[in-house]
């Protein structure tokens, strides 16, 4: 396939692009020649139709042989060659070529769908009857060679024997070609097929990449959007949680129960609306990838406590149950705490939000050797330990549950499994996915777990170094 | 179609198109059987050991006319599985004419429009608008229970433009009109396009008819175009 343009399928199926050489095996035709041989005793040979020799008989025939011994003996061996090459032959109407001593070829077009490709050869070989009438070209032959010796291997048939054998070999070698052209083509069609799937699927895969080149900048812009809303949200939110609180000290005068009460709510809510803000900043900034990380030790089981200890009144006003505990001794973790800290919150609040009255949230930190999880590991894993220490902290509660076929989902934004609960319980649908994002920024893992009977187990697992 | 005005040989595509199964080589086999000893050429099948066409099928033909052009029709089917959409793209590239085989069956209703929607597609695809290329529908199968019946093909076949025909090409029953119609339609087509009457002195209804003859179906061409229903064919 030197060329470089793929030829069309008319020009693949026109038998005129190609010659005898292309559909032949010119390698696997001696063997047949020679099997040709072993059978009828005459020699073969196969020209293409630009005149060269495709395929001839593995050693040179006797006669040949005996021509080739002396210069009179070669002259004639040419010009019966030259004649051989030259003379004018139909597939119907074979010419005989004499040699010399009576032998000499019989020679005939090989064709193929109607078109002429090269020709076929047999001999030397004897006629029986001398039908055609010898040339009577006289060749004298030096005194040392043997004629009667030569001439004995000579074959002997009669010219209808010649012709069936000329017809048979015919036949074959068109069979071969026609088998030829069908690999040919189809090799070609395959190719060409592979390039038409291959320019298909380039195709597809340049509109795929501008798509997702697309949505990327669009979610840039989105991201970039929201780091700034965000923003100018906050500045008036502050002025207004600000001078609400400075109401309620009575710094303009006293105020009245009513007045405290509506007061109240106007900062509880701002508050309330600043942590919503945070949130998306965080998210933003998370996605964005502006924020770094402030790492030192951590103590997570004191961590855990902390979070528990922080938030009990919330569990308390929602008669949860709600207790940290550490098992075993704990290594220090080498991680941002503020952002620890955020984690554990969101996760134990979430649990809290999503358990019912009478329910139980527990916190549980701990030390495990895990498993490298399938899937979850890079190239030259297998030289480390399959053994790695992590710390898992566990938020178990006794809620709502999470279906295990949107326990991957929920870490995403604004993601909340049933959209009826958020309205009862409220929330952005940000927690979880700023959860994510942090674990995933301290090389962890966050995943959910069933807490059986009934509730949800997050487990954030932090790899120990 | 390829014009070679030297050596007077006018060769044309012909492509039998459908859906998996439809019985397109089929067609070709019987057109082969069909063929008198020296217009057939050999019938070159690329296909997979379960019998399934994997390229294509080829069956070259060459008729004489009286007015000295030699006419080669070459006669291709293209895979019909689903997955091999690009090889039937590749085929059916510089079609004169298409044949569309359907399985009558109720069942395949659905994979033969699916099919020739693709046809469209690919033609579509060469900037070729399906309504400009000659085309014949052949409900096949006509031998097998449950299919769609007679009155309804011939009902719905009067709102379309192509002439269809009814066949069982495993018994060679209406595959030479068929392709006789096929073959006249494309003639309609090069000649509007090529001049080739005035050109060669080509009579395409006598060469058609010519073609019928030596196919096995010595009709009048003009009895020969009545075995379609709908799209109706001129010269009747």
């Amino acid at each position: 396939m030197g060329d470089s343009r793929m030829k069309t399928l008319e020009e693949l199926t026109m038998l005129e692009q190609f010659s005898l050489e292309d559909l032949l095996d010119r390698r696997a035709l001696p063997e047949m020649l020679s099997s040709f041989q072993e059978l009828t005793g005459v020699p073969a040979r196969i020209y293409s139709l630009n005149s060269g020799l495709l395929a001839g008989p593995k050693s040179a025939p006797p006669l040949d042989a005996l021509l080739e011994g002396f210069p009179d003996g070669r002259r004639r061996l040419r010009d019966t060659i030259h004649e051989v090459l030259s003379v004018g032959v139909t597939v119907d109407d074979p010419a005989w070529v004499e040699c010399a001593f009576g032998a000499g070829y019989l020679v005939s077009q090989l064709d193929h769908d109607g078109r002429a490709l090269g020709r076929i050869v047999l001999g030397p070989v004897r006629m029986k009857e001398a039908t055609q009438g010898f040339s009577g070209q006289v060749i004298r032959l030096p005194e040392d060679k043997s004629l009667e010796l030569s001439l004995e291997e000579v074959p002997e048939k009669t010219l209808p024997e010649c012709k069936d054998l000329l017809r048979f070999f015919q036949r074959t070698l068109d069979v071969l070609a026609y088998s030829g052209f069908k690999a040919h083509l189809a090799s070609s069609m395959h190719l060409a097929t592979v390039r038409e799937n291959f320019r298909e699927l380039t195709d597809k895969n340049t509109k795929l990449q501008s798509a997702y080149d697309r949505l990327r900048e669009l979610d840039r812009l989105k991201s970039n959007f929201l780091a700034t809303v965000s923003h100018e949200l906050r500045t008036p939110l502050t002025s207004i949680i600000g001078y609400s609180e400075m109401l309620l000290e009575g710094i303009s005068g006293e105020l009245n129960e009513e007045q405290r009460e509506f007061l109240g709510t106007i900062h509880q809510k701002g508050e309330q609306l600043l942590e919503l803000i945070k949130s998306l900043l965080d998210l933003s900034k998370l996605e964005s990838g502006t924020m770094s990380l402030r790492k030192g030790n951590v103590d997570c089981g004191a961590l855990a406590r902390d979070v528990a200890t922080t938030l009990a009144p919330t569990a308390r006003k929602k008669n949860v149950s709600l207790a940290a505990s550490v098992n075993g001794e704990l290594p220090l973790y080498n991680g941002d705490a503020e952002r620890l800290r955020q984690i554990l919150l969101n996760l134990t609040e979430n649990a809290i939000k999503f358990t019912p009255a009478d329910g139980s949230v527990e916190i549980e930190v701990r030390l495990v050797e895990q498993d490298v999880r399938p899937g979850t590991i890079s190239s030259g894993a297998v030289l480390g330990s399959p053994k790695r220490r992590v710390i898992e902290i566990r938020v178990a509660d006794s809620g709502i549950g999470i279906p295990e076929d949107q326990r991957e989902r929920v870490f995403d934004a604004f993601y909340q499994v049933d959209n009826s609960a958020t309205r009862e319980v409220g929330g952005s649908g940000l927690g979880l996915s700023i959860v994510k994002r942090l674990v995933d920024a301290h090389d962890g893992q966050v995943y959910i777990e069933s807490n059986e009977p009934r509730g949800t187990v997050f487990v954030v697992s932090l790899p120990c170094k | 179609m390829q014009l070679d005005f030297s050596k007077k040989q006018l060769t044309i595509k012909l492509v039998y198109y459908g859906a998996a199964l439809s019985g397109k080589t089929t067609n070709l086999q019987s057109l082969h059987e069909a063929a008198s000893g020296d217009s057939k050429g050999r019938l070159m099948t690329l296909d997979t050991k379960d019998d399934r066409t994997l390229f294509f099928d080829l069956l070259p033909l060459t008729f004489n006319d009286k007015s000295g052009l030699a006419v080669r029709v070459k006669v291709f089917t293209v895979p019909g599985q689903v997955i091999h959409t690009s090889t039937r793209r590749l085929v059916v590239q510089g079609a004169d004419g298409v044949a569309f085989i359907a399985d009558s069956r109720l069942s395949e209703t659905d994979n033969n429009t699916e099919s020739f929607l693709d046809l469209q597609r690919n033609l579509q695809g060469q900037g070729i608008e399906l309504e400009k290329m000659p085309l014949v529908i052949q409900f096949n199968k006509r031998d097998l229970p449950n299919i769609r019946s007679q009155a309804e093909i011939a009902e719905m076949a009067k709102m379309g433009r192509e002439p269809v025909y009814l066949a069982i090409a495993t018994k060679g029953v209406g595959v030479v009109p068929c392709f006789v119609g096929l073959l006249y339609r494309t003639w309609e087509q090069l000649e509007a396009t090529h001049g080739l009457s005035e050109k060669f002195g080509f009579d395409g209804p006598e060469f058609v008819a010519d073609v019928a003859a030596k196919l096995g179906d010595p009709r009048p061409l003009r009895d020969i175009l009545a075995d379609s229903v709908g799209g109706g064919v001129h010269g009747r």
